[in-house]
């Protein structure tokens, strides 16, 4: 089967950057436009010149320059400068493999089986805002579990707070945490620290139910 | 007064790193005496005392060999920009100095263990991968505060030995993507006037 996954809170790959990512142990490198209406390109790690990782590398306007020898990549992930060759028109065979990207409530969603069918809508309210993205020491069996997100969901909703997992290697999961623009009943920086009491208790195997009711009954301590 | 500055410096050392970017951001001149420490004692230069290890930071009387000293002192020069160590913030900017000298310790010692030996063996990572989780928690904090730099509103010192740490993780094998908040704290720091690379580690956030 096909499926998304939420790699990122939108607030960490904003206009003219670039992160790597690990999906599944594979790695990934996100970036963003440095144009007016900035697209967001989810593609392998992966230089196709010597190899070396693309998100060392730099945003110039709309492609994705390579740190080690400045070769440019473009939004169709084709390569279409190469400064040591400038006059060369650049073979279109050069290019980067890229994977499926979406933005949707706070998130980027790629899909690394190239699946194009996004289910949006359904999946929760709209005008979403991203919070924060935690690295927590436990598989995601166990962070899926505790957040409550079912088998075939990508995000489990409690209240104003939505919260969604992915793996970056085996045994290791990411947490994301996104709110509803407008709750501010549940204030950003109590809600953070949250995540990180959240995260603390799963990595340590201590009790987390009391944690997950605070959310529940919107009383964050 | 800078004319007297003279850095005992010791290439691979990650304290010795500190100190040169710092010593560069906050655009202090000084002399460099390169101080191989792999060498024998005959062949180390003269104005090193014995028992001394670089960084040593010289300047008339004062003679300093902790890269949080060091830095508070040339951050205390009158030719240097205030905001490096801003009165207004300097206990916090204290407080996040002294954390980072201590994790930067911790760094040095795990280098060590992961380069001084050819055994395949894991350096002890747990204090510092702890101390990056309470960095990227701090930055996230402050980020939500709409703040840029860790302890003030532009970058101080505490910053210039904090990215150091983040910066050496990455050669013990600290994934970037588990710091989302220090990756982007760390390309700022990259960016300021004066930034320099340690040799031997990639420049990349
Ligand atoms: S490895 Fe990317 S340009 Fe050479």
């Amino acid at each position: 089967m096909k499926r998304w996954q939420p790699v990122s809170v939108l607030s960490d790959i904003r206009r003219g950057e670039v992160a790597g990512v690990r999906i599944d142990g594979r790695e990934v490198v996100l970036w963003r436009e440095d144009t007016p209406t900035p697209a967001l390109h989810a593609w392998e790690d992966r230089c196709p010149h010597r190899g070396m990782r693309l998100s060392f590398g730099f945003v110039r306007d709309d492609a994705l320059g390579c740190l080690y020898h400045g070769w440019q990549f473009g939004g169709g992930a084709r390569c279409r400068l190469i400064p040591a060759h400038p006059q060369v028109r650049v073979p279109a065979s050069i290019h980067v493999h890229a994977y499926s990207v979406r933005e949707h409530a706070g998130l980027a969603w790629v899909s690394m089986d190239g699946a194009e069918d996004f289910p949006v809508g359904g999946t929760g309210p709209d005008n979403v805002q991203p919070v924060r993205t935690l690295h927590v020491n436990a598989s995601v069996g166990a962070l899926r579990h505790v957040t409550g997100i079912a088998p075939d969901a990508g995000i489990a909703w409690h209240g104003p707070v939505g919260l969604a997992v992915h793996e970056p290697v085996a045994g290791q999961g990411m947490l994301h945490v996104v709110r509803v623009a407008d709750a501010e009943e549940v204030p950003l920086p109590a809600l953070s620290r949250w995540a990180e009491r959240l995260r603390d208790a799963v990595e340590s195997g201590a009790v987390t139910d009391r944690i997950m009711n605070e959310l529940a009954m919107g009383e964050l301590a | 007064m800078s004319a007297g500055v003279v850095l005992y410096d010791w290439t691979p050392d990650v304290r010795c790193y500190a100190v040169r970017l710092g010593l560069s951001l906050m655009n202090m001149t000084y002399e460099t005496r390169a101080a191989d420490m792999d060498l024998p004692m005959g062949q180390r230069p003269a104005g090193l005392r014995p028992g001394e290890r670089p960084p040593v930071l010289v300047a008339g009387s004062v003679r300093l060999s902790r890269p949080g000293a060091i830095m508070q002192f040339v951050a205390r020069q009158p030719a240097v920009a205030r905001a490096w160590l801003d009165p207004a913030h300097e206990w916090m900017i204290l407080d996040w100095l002294d954390f980072g000298a201590t994790a930067l310790d911790t760094m040095a010692a795990a280098r060590d263990i992961a380069f001084g030996t050819t055994l395949p063996v894991l350096p002890p990572m747990g204090a510092l991968v702890a101390a990056l989780r309470r960095m990227e928690d701090h930055m996230t904090a402050r980020a939500m505060e709409g703040h840029d730099w860790f302890a003030s509103p532009a970058p101080s010192i505490a910053d210039v030995v904090l990215f150091v740490v983040f910066a050496l993780t990455v050669d013990l094998g600290v994934e970037r993507d588990t710091c989302p908040a220090l990756r982007r704290w760390a390309r700022r720091m990259r960016g300021l006037p004066g930034f320099m690379v340690m040799p031997g580690v990639p420049d990349y956030a």
